[in-house]
């Protein structure tokens, strides 16, 4: 087939040959990147409780281990010092980030068919953390066992902010504990000061009180505003519209929505279960009852005064529309702080933009009884180990959780690429105390007032639902309150086929 | 050198004369009639090969609709044909069959009619080869990041388009994507932009082999242009716009992949075409049993539509020759 010079030196290699060299060169560079690529890797050098910490941090050196996450800033930072953690314990780790959504699913499958692909993962608390708990190995044993090295600090509720270990670590056993707090996005309202303070005037006059926002604000006050903004700009005048709701394609963001404004209104729950342990085997639901008729009425009326694009706009969306200043308030996650304070990419940057917590019932909406709280929910985001795993990668796997849950990581993931601390200790740190002023170096410590000191805390606190079909319930809800925000459904219709199909689902 | 043709015993050949010159000495080492077992192991591998990746998840597939399966340490469990009696109580399933059946009708028509179009104008044009190679780029993209392009294309706040479709007063400040009632033609949108020069690619394929004497000589009896494309060069292209239908088809029945990156089914569920909620299901509320039952449907109806609209479709001459029409 090919020219070949006469009196050539060459050896002949027969096709018989040729194809048995290939196949196998081929077979044999498959298995190789999938034992050396894909899988875990585990080496042992046994220690004891005497040993020395060192040795501790070193007993699994030469192992490889990897980690799938979801794309925080805590994820991005881990990946930078993961040299560090090397150094420090010998074990490599592959971070593997990708969207929550798919987070969901890959770590879902793998815990699921009984394979440890990914012996760590991160545990968003509802959407990863209620309907796979039973997968997830129990973390009590791990951290009492001393041949393993522990964080001085210790792992108990009060060395994390409050609810936090309940939110990220318990479901529907108070005895396990299937994750250590990693990273938090809790709910409070971000608001364009600025705006708020040019247009008093002309609201007071017509409502009869100041366009302030604090945390005694409630529901009605925000749509006042909205619908207020709403009118004048339908009128012409340069302003933005005065709200926008998390609705988009990832039901869960919807799902927080709605559920800070119900929860507001007398502490309304979907289930009455345990909001804290959550429940395999909920009652039926109050969906369909009078106060969420009434609430979910209220919330289609917010929607008719917010920015039009509100069916399209999921979190990260609507983070987008506030920074390109068409709105004057959402009601946002903390961690997105550090993105509306850069004066590069936010028109809601240098000082234009203020932070309170979430707003608080309107006691004229409360039907059924109890009382007007700053409704606020959060995805607290564990690291947790595959139960799937031999002792020994759970093993390994627990010197990481250790390691990315310590407060000096946090502390440089705060100052380095916006994180939101899970241990009360960041708070001591340096300069963080200073930063929750203006100005400030960790610009997501200008929300700690309103999260860490309000936010979280009973009442205002709601964790659940902790229900294993959470995804199937969280894309039903979204679903009816979206066809009636697009008025192909009444709210009592909405109401009343969410009840309906989520009474079937456990 | 003897130019009799020899075929002896061979079953493939017949004693006739082919008309050119074989070597009347076999070889030694020659086997005039292989035992049929030899051609049934030269295709052993290759059966083994596909059922390994076709037939066993199929059956597995068929296994998982009639059982509630079970993760962990629970066990599958047998529950008949509960799981296809559900789907008929199953609202989301019933609308996904609408928006699908819907989505498809009008992406397969606008993509058939600007495919085509597209074919007969770049036919044997002045820069053909370079404009086929830019209207195939589209093709060359996957259908997720193609999906995230037009995402970031028609965000209300800094999507092009959707400043071209505000400016044209098509759409106001509610993005396509923001509204239950233009969701879907969003949808349809880029799978339009996407698979349009498939067809085209096919049918300039066809339009290649249109014999010229065919079109001159009907030109020569006065036809002018449409006319000859409409006798000429649509029935010979017939069989290859089949073959492009069909795969556009059976390719809408299991398009995902933008809608999830686009709306993820919804708002509400105006986008929640049947693939999607079978995702949903077995992927996101890990009902695999479930699932099964939906996959299995929408498996033996793709089979059915795709049957009836090759009956449907097939070339009229062909039709009229098997049915023993010979009339001209």
């Amino acid at each position: 087939m090919f020219y070949v010079p006469k009196n050539a030196v060459y050896k002949t290699v027969s096709r018989r040959k040729f194809l048995e060299l290939g196949g196998g060169g081929v077979a044999s560079l498959g298995l190789g990147s999938l034992v050396v690529g894909l899988s875990t890797v585990i080496s042992r050098r046994p220690v004891q409780a005497q040993s020395s910490l060192d040795a501790k941090w070193k007993q699994y050196e030469g192992s490889k281990l990897v980690f799938m996450s979801e794309n925080t800033p805590p994820s991005f930072a881990i990946r930078d010092k993961i040299q560090e953690f090397y150094k420090l314990t010998g074990i490599e780790i592959e971070i593997i980030t990708d969207g929550l959504p798919s987070v969901q699913q890959k770590v879902g499958i793998d815990l699921q068919s009984g394979n440890a692909d990914f012996p760590i993962s991160y545990v968003q608390d509802k959407p990863i953390g209620s309907p796979f708990a039973d997968f997830y190995a129990d973390l009590t044993s791990l951290i009492g066992d001393e041949t393993l090295p522990q964080d001085p600090e210790g792992y108990g509720d009060g060395v994390w902010f409050e609810n936090f270990l309940d939110a990220c670590g318990r479901f529907y056993d108070r005895d396990r504990l299937i994750a250590l707090p990693y990273d938090a996005a809790v709910a409070c309202t971000f608001f364009r000061q600025d705006i708020y303070e040019q247009n008093t005037k002309d609201f007071e006059a017509e409502y009869g009180y100041r366009m302030e926002f604090n945390e005694n604000s409630t529901w009605k006050n925000v749509y006042d505003f909205a619908e207020f903004l709403k009118r004048k700009r339908d009128a012409g005048a340069d302003v933005p519209y005065g709200y926008a709701q998390h609705q988009g394609s990832f039901a869960w963001t919807t799902q927080l929505d709605v559920q800070r404004m119900f929860f507001a209104h007398g502490r309304w729950l979907d289930w009455e279960i345990d909001d804290k342990l959550g429940s395999k085997s909920p009652p039926p639901s109050n969906w369909g009852d009078e106060q969420s008729v009434f609430l979910m009425q209220k919330f289609k009326e917010q929607a008719d005064v917010c920015h039009p694009d509100n069916l399209a706009n999921g979190t990260l969306e609507l983070n987008t529309v506030y920074q390109s200043g068409n709105i004057a308030m959402q009601v946002q996650y903390h961690e997105f702080a550090a993105s509306i304070e850069d004066e590069k990419t936010s028109k809601a940057a240098g000082g234009r933009t203020a932070y309170a917590p979430c707003p608080k019932g309107e006691a004229s909406w409360i039907l059924n009884g109890g009382p007007a709280v700053n409704g606020t929910n959060c995805g607290v985001g564990g690291i947790g180990i595959n139960g799937n795993a031999s002792e020994d990668v759970q093993r390994a796997a627990y010197l990481f959780c250790v390691y990315a849950t310590s407060g000096a990581i946090q502390f440089d993931v705060l100052t380095g690429l916006g994180g939101t601390p899970t241990r009360k200790s960041v708070m001591d740190m340096p300069g963080v105390a200073d930063a929750r002023k203006r100005p400030s170096s960790m610009p997501n410590a200008l929300t700690f007032d309103a999260v860490y000191d309000i936010g979280i805390k009973d009442p205002n606190f709601v964790l659940g639902p902790k229900v294993p079909e959470a995804n199937e319930y969280h894309t039903i809800m979204a679903a009816e309150t979206q066809r009636c925000l697009s008025e192909e459904i009444s709210a009592e219709e909405a109401c009343n086929n969410i009840k309906s199909q989520i009474d079937n689902l456990h | 050198m003897t130019t009799r043709a020899s075929s002896e015993g061979h079953p493939a050949l017949s004693d006739q004369d082919w008309g050119f010159a074989t070597v009347d000495q076999k070889p030694e080492i020659y086997n005039p009639q292989p035992s049929r077992m030899f051609y049934v192991y030269l295709a052993m591998p290759a059966v083994l090969l596909l059922a390994a990746i076709t037939i066993y998840p199929f059956l597995w597939l068929i296994y998982m609709s009639f059982h509630k399966v079970g993760f962990g340490n629970a066990s599958d469990v047998f529950v008949g044909v509960k799981n296809f009696a559900r789907l008929f109580n199953d609202s989301k399933y019933l609308q996904g069959w609408g928006l699908l059946l819907k989505y498809s009708a009008i992406c397969l028509s606008i993509q058939v009619v600007a495919g085509v179009s597209l074919a007969v104008i770049l036919n044997n044009s002045r820069h053909e080869k370079i404009l086929v190679t830019l209207f195939l780029m589209p093709m060359m993209v996957s259908p997720v990041v193609a999906g995230l392009l037009f995402y970031y294309l028609y965000n209300g706040t800094f999507g092009w388009y959707h400043w071209i479709f505000q400016s044209l007063g098509i759409l106001d400040e509610t993005s396509i994507l923001g509204s239950a009632d233009t969701a879907l033609y969003g949808i349809i949108l880029v799978d339009v932009w996407q698979w349009t020069p498939l067809i085209t690619l096919i049918t300039l394929a066809g339009l290649k082999r249109v014999p010229q004497d065919q079109l001159e000589a009907n030109m020569v009896d006065g036809a002018g242009s449409i006319s000859n494309f409409f006798h000429v060069s649509l029935p010979n292209i017939y069989p290859f716009l089949l073959i492009a239908v069909l795969l556009r088809f059976m390719d809408n029945f299991r398009f995902i992949d933008a809608i999830l990156a686009l709306t993820g089914g919804g708002p509400g569920n105006a986008t929640r075409l049947l693939p999607v909620y079978l995702f949903d299901v077995s992927f996101k509320f890990f009902k695999l049993g479930r699932g099964g039952a939906i996959a299995l449907t929408l498996l033996i109806v793709t089979i059915i539509l795709g049957m009836i609209l090759v009956k449907v479709l097939e070339d009229p001459a062909r039709k009229k020759a098997l049915s023993g029409d010979t009339d001209g």
